[in-house]
């Protein structure tokens, strides 16, 4: 490999990481050790105690950090468990079935994903406020969902159009019902399909911040990503306790952009070749 | 043929609705797409009620609304025209915010595009751990923005920040407040975050589009004595044009609304503010909803605007 390419994929590689690294450095030292202007680059005396703290400590910062995060969890998870059930079901129909209204259905879906995403924050806002679902885990959910159903809906119909279409009349002729040719042919073969979907839909539902910022107004509900932004705007809290609070809210979706980068990838290709 | 008891395989007469007993034509005969009766409008029903009544309603809500008073500080909700707009376009604060926000797109969209394609091109040709370089360059992507903004100020901390403390040790000063006296700087920093969390996906754009190149045109190239700036120039970016047009809509549709990283990195502050910005703090702390309607139908219509401008100066069909 020329040289010219290595030293650029090594800068590349730097500008990914290090960020993410500074803030672990800083999450591990302790906070006078991280203000001094004598810069650490690597923490020489090293701790686990701001872990520790937001872990197991009974103070208010951490008591917020935890409970933010078992919220950030179940949203995500109940918006990335609905949005791939009910994409997987349009998805088939839309790749499967001729049937009228079909086109007028699938671009109506499809267009909205034209839309910014913030053309429809104060209308969402006032119809969950009319339903008094503000402040609720479903109003969270329902918003995720409506956002992420037209490229997940995308993603797999692609997928699905790729399956050759003898497993199921084989499947058809033996006198399996659709649903059942759906549930044992189809979908074991769109698995990958299925997992790229998923992954994709929980990391946007993980990044969320002014949709819940504006959906959910305290603790019961508010995700880790907006508690995090609340924290750093009260400079009372220490930098060390902050970055070790950020690299928790990242450790899930790094593990997964690195462990499933295969299936990340191919979503994202899938779903932006429009 | 099928135990639902629908048409099974054999495709109905064109609108042929809920298997209702209608003849197979045998000139519309298919036998891969089939008419099933109400099966696939029931497996379509929840999407479409979900897309019906939480994009395309409030979409609506969002046009009609912003030619109205829905202000709930002064109610009742009343017609008034284009007051919204004539309100907007006079006030200082969207003003500046609109023109920060140019600042933000040219920085994001320029910096991304320049850095997502230069970084394909380092991926385009196969080397041992590639796929491990690339997982390693999306994880930006996955991050969210705002945890981010928190990891950036880190590095832009004035007392030990990183880029204060290699500054210092080069001997080169250091110390300095980087974020909030100069709004150029502040601008330009703030979208850097950003630019950090697309360019990811203009990476993967951009190399989708180079995979696609046949070898045989390098190998051609070289023959004729073109240098390998040569063939960039006259094979690769001629070549990634679709991928590149598709990258940089992406980073203008983030760009036009970016939020989280001014939100988290420069709070409230004017010198870095947004339109997006500019839209909740209108509409949620100044409960001025008409007016954030207005906003948001502005910045919508710019935003696609934008994105067929660039489709028509950039996109090029490509045969290969």
């Amino acid at each position: 490999m020329p040289a010219g390419r290595v030293v650029g994929l090594v800068l590349a590689v730097l500008w990914s990481v290090v960020p993410i690294y500074w803030a672990v450095k800083t999450s591990l030292q302790t906070e006078a050790d991280a203000r001094s202007t004598d810069t650490q680059y690597v923490p020489l005396r090293p701790t686990l105690a701001n872990y520790a703290r937001l872990l197991t400590d009974d103070g208010d910062v951490p008591a917020q950090i935890r409970r933010s995060t078992l919220n950030i969890v179940v949203e995500c998870g109940l918006a990335t468990i609905v949005t791939v059930v009910l994409a997987t079901l349009a998805a088939y129909a839309f790749a499967r079935f001729r049937f009228r209204g079909r086109n007028v259905f699938f671009y109506a879906v499809l267009a909205t994903m034209a839309f910014p995403p913030y053309t429809t924050l104060i209308p969402l806002y006032r119809i969950m406020s009319l339903f008094g679902l503000v402040n609720t885990y479903a109003g969270i959910v329902l918003v995720y969902v409506s956002g992420f159903l037209p490229l997940a809906t995308w993603v797999l119909h692609n997928y699905f159009a790729s399956i050759p279409q003898g497993i199921e009349e084989a499947g058809l002729i033996d006198g399996a019902g659709r649903l059942q040719v759906l549930r044992h042919l189809l979908l074991p073969l769109a698995v990958p399909g299925i997992i790229s979907t998923a992954l994709i839909t929980f990391l946007f539902a993980w990044g969320q911040f002014l949709f819940p910022l504006v959906l959910s107004s305290d603790l019961s509900t508010q995700p880790l990503t907006v508690v995090i932004a609340a924290l750093q705007g009260r400079h009372v809290v220490p930098s060390t306790l902050l970055n070790a609070a950020g690299v928790l809210a990242i450790i899930v979706p790094a593990a997964l952009a690195l462990v499933f980068n295969r299936y990340i990838v191919n979503g994202l290709l899938a779903g932006s070749a429009k | 043929m099928s135990s639902t008891g629908s048409a099974g395989v054999v495709e109905a007469p064109r609108g042929g609705h809920a298997g209702g007993g209608s003849t197979p034509s045998p000139a519309r005969r298919r036998r891969h797409t089939t008419s099933a009766g109400p099966l696939p409008y029931v497996l379509v029903a929840p999407v479409i009620i979900f897309i019906a009544g939480l994009a395309f309603v409030p979409a609506v809500f969002t046009i009609v609304q912003s030619f109205f008073t829905v202000n709930a500080l002064d109610p009742p909700t009343r017609f008034s025209g284009l007051s919204n707009f004539r309100n907007l376009l006079e006030s200082d604060a969207i003003r500046s915010s609109a023109a920060n926000t140019a600042l933000y797109v040219v920085v994001g969209v320029t910096l991304s595009t320049v850095l997502g394609v230069a970084m394909a091109i380092l991926l385009q040709r196969p080397f041992r751990g590639r796929s491990l370089v690339i997982a390693v360059l999306i994880l930006p992507w996955a991050l969210p923005g705002v945890v981010e903004g928190i990891l950036w100020s880190g590095i832009f901390d004035p007392n030990a920040g990183l880029v204060t403390s290699v500054l210092g040790d080069l001997g080169l000063g250091g110390g300095q407040v980087l974020l909030g006296p100069n709004r150029v700087l502040t601008i330009v920093l703030i979208e850097l975050v950003q630019v950090w969390q697309i360019t990811p996906l203009s990476v993967l754009l951009v190399l989708a589009a180079l995979q696609l190149i046949p070898d045989e045109l390098y190998e051609a190239a070289q023959i004729d004595g073109c240098s390998r700036w040569g063939a960039i120039r006259q094979i690769t970016l001629p070549l990634a044009r679709p991928g590149i047009a598709v990258c940089m809509v992406q980073a203008l549709v983030a760009t036009l609304n970016v939020f989280d990283q001014p939100y988290v990195l420069n709070g409230a502050a004017a010198t870095g503010a947004t339109v997006t910005m500019q839209t909740y703090f209108v509409s949620f702390q100044n409960l001025d909803f008409g007016q954030g309607y207005a906003l948001s139908l502005l910045i919508t219509v710019v935003t696609l605007v934008g994105s067929l401008l660039i489709v028509k100066a950039v996109y090029r069909k490509v045969e290969l």
